[in-house]
């Protein structure tokens, strides 16, 4: 992750105002910054989104392409997750640089996103052994300001909500081959349910309290965090513990509770954001990259 | 490697045999048959001081799980940056053998191995002294040579016997257990059918695999990888099940160590 050099001084003072439920920007400890999220940003994608939390701007573009399915699991479609972390973010990640930090963004969201309950699997096969939905999801990290896996995980379940795929029919033709057809309405679209994909939420711990949606210099303060994968009914589909540090085996339960407490609200506030925008229709105003 | 034009080649796409297994003849993993209990580990043998040219080694067998670790270092660091002047480095690699599991694997480290490596890292930094080493690194190479299930729990603690055999600095032994959720019973040290489990129970409620490492003396956890759907409560209960496991074997990986060190400098005849 890209780093900044905190002087001791300044350490010792976030550390204090945490101890006092207090943090640089004012906000509570369970808090998180000022979120925008938008979908359908990019016209040729299935599903896009776009969220910025506070300093930290992510982009997420879901193709969906026919492939093979996987041969111990014939009659499911999957997911694959690449995570592209852009010079653009920082000039750390010129180069390969970004790569580490890529491919570890990665294996987790393919923990945390690709078990059976989380999303449907079953409903992306077309013709079982044969034929499947691959939807490729892709993440461009534009601005990086901590706390890159929540918004990962929130513009996720935003472009799944707003990925279409086309319905289509296998049909056999004379010499015995497989025939794809795609309707000709292109309205005519499957969509995804998206009530079980999880939201990730990171809890870092400074001093002896945690913190939610912490910012770089937080980061730099706190020398052990968990981060925890949960769904809207409260179950628990990811759990790591990162950083160079120990934690107590308390500490890890209170941090999990809390993250789930954190984690399952929400939910609920972002599936009723998402509705509203469909809602909107044609009639919406995109805000797009420039607003 | 160029390919040689003139031979045969197979077809360019080859299929393991046992996918074509009918699902009866696939073993059920329901239950341990009386072997060893649900919260049971198998039996451990661990060894120090294999290999001769590393600077300290470990070969653990549980089960049929086989994980061999050799350390080398401290050596100078390769990259200098800021933090390296202060503290040392500890670079992981975890490497899986190809013939290690059911389907073949290849050589090139695939993005599975450098998660397994990242998450060995994270587990064996906490217990390091590295700030003893500053401007070095230390390298611990894990190769896991049959994978019978639980390997990073075994890799870590096989990682740490080789550290303390190299005498590496370190707060405390770094000790690893798996578990796999099954429903509402839990399996300790789960063998690699159980973590797989049943395809068809994969879409059950509560199907979960955890690993923690832990350092023992000082009741601190250094890792915590847990995957798959499951209720926080059963989270929590797995997390003091696997501690539990961590001290059951606790004496053997002591005995171990203790062995090594005795052969390395042996006490003075009285």
């Amino acid at each position: 992750m890209a780093a900044v050099r905190l002087s001791e001084a300044e350490k010792v003072y976030i550390i204090h105002g945490v101890r006092d439920d207090l943090r640089l920007d004012g906000r509570g400890c369970e808090d998180y910054r000022h979120m925008e999220i938008e979908t359908d940003v990019v016209s040729n994608t299935d599903g896009s989104a776009k969220i910025s939390l506070g300093h930290t701007d992510v982009l997420v573009g879901i193709k969906a392409e026919i492939g093979k399915p996987k041969p111990m699991v014939p009659n499911e479609g999957y997911l694959e997750f690449f995570v592209d972390c852009s010079a653009n973010a920082t000039p750390e990640f010129e180069g390969r640089g970004g790569e580490d930090l890529g491919v570890e963004l990665s294996n987790t969201l393919y923990k945390a996103f690709n078990n059976r309950r989380s999303v449907d699997l079953r409903s992306l096969c077309i013709s079982p052994g044969e034929h499947c939905w691959v939807l490729y999801v892709d993440v461009l990290l534009l601005q990086c300001d901590g706390n890159l896996f929540d918004a990962m995980s929130i513009a996720i379940k935003a472009a799944l909500f707003n990925t279409r795929i086309s319905k289509v029919q296998i049909s056999e033709d004379d010499e015995g081959g497989k025939e794809i057809e795609l309707s000709d309405d292109p309205y005519d679209c499957m969509r995804l349910n998206v009530e079980n994909v999880p939201c990730i939420v990171t809890l870092c711990k400074i001093g002896h309290r945690h913190v939610v949606d912490a910012t770089l210099q937080e980061k730099a303060c706190s020398l052990a965090s968990v981060l925890i994968s949960v769904t809207h009914r409260g179950t628990v589909t990811c759990v790591r513990k990162m950083g160079r540090g120990s934690l107590d085996p308390e500490s890890i339960f209170e941090m999990t509770e809390a993250g789930k407490r954190v984690g399952k609200s929400l939910h609920a506030p972002l599936m009723q954001l998402l509705q509203e925008e469909e809602s909107l229709g044609k009639k919406r105003q995109k805000v797009g990259f420039l607003g | 490697m160029p390919f040689d034009t003139k031979r045969i080649r197979g077809p360019e796409e080859s299929q393991s045999p046992l996918l074509f297994l009918s699902p009866d003849k696939v073993p059920e993993s329901s239950s341990r048959q009386g072997v060893r209990g649900n919260g049971d580990v198998r039996p451990v043998f661990a060894r120090c001081g294999l290999i001769s040219q590393a600077k300290g080694s470990a070969y653990l067998e549980a089960g049929n799980t086989k994980i061999i670790c050799s350390v080398y270092g401290p050596k100078e660091t390769e990259r200098k940056d800021e933090t390296d002047m202060k503290t040392g480095r500890l670079v992981c690699d975890f490497r899986l053998a190809p013939f290690s599991c059911l389907k073949r694997g290849a050589w090139i480290q695939g993005s599975e191995e450098r998660d397994l490596s990242a998450a060995l890292l994270e587990s064996l930094q906490p217990g390091v002294c590295l700030h003893k080493y500053p401007r070095s690194q230390i390298e611990v190479n894990v190769m896991v040579l049959e994978n019978d299930g639980s390997i990073l729990a075994h890799a870590i603690t096989c990682a740490s016997m080789a550290l303390a055999d190299g005498g590496i600095e370190m707060y405390d032994v770094v000790l690893g257990c798996a578990l796999r959720q099954n429903g509402d019973s839990c399996l300790v040290d789960p063998s690699y059918t159980e973590e797989c489990g049943n395809w068809q129970a994969g879409y059950g409620e509560n199907q979960g695999c955890v690993t923690l490492a832990l350092l023992p003396n000082l009741n601190q956890v250094s890792g915590l990888n847990a995957e798959g759907e499951m209720r926080e409560d059963s989270l929590t209960d797995a997390v003091r099940t696997c501690m539990d496991g961590c001290h059951k074997l606790y004496p053997v990986y002591q005995q171990a160590l203790i062995r090594a060190v005795k052969k390395k400098a042996p006490p003075p005849e009285k």
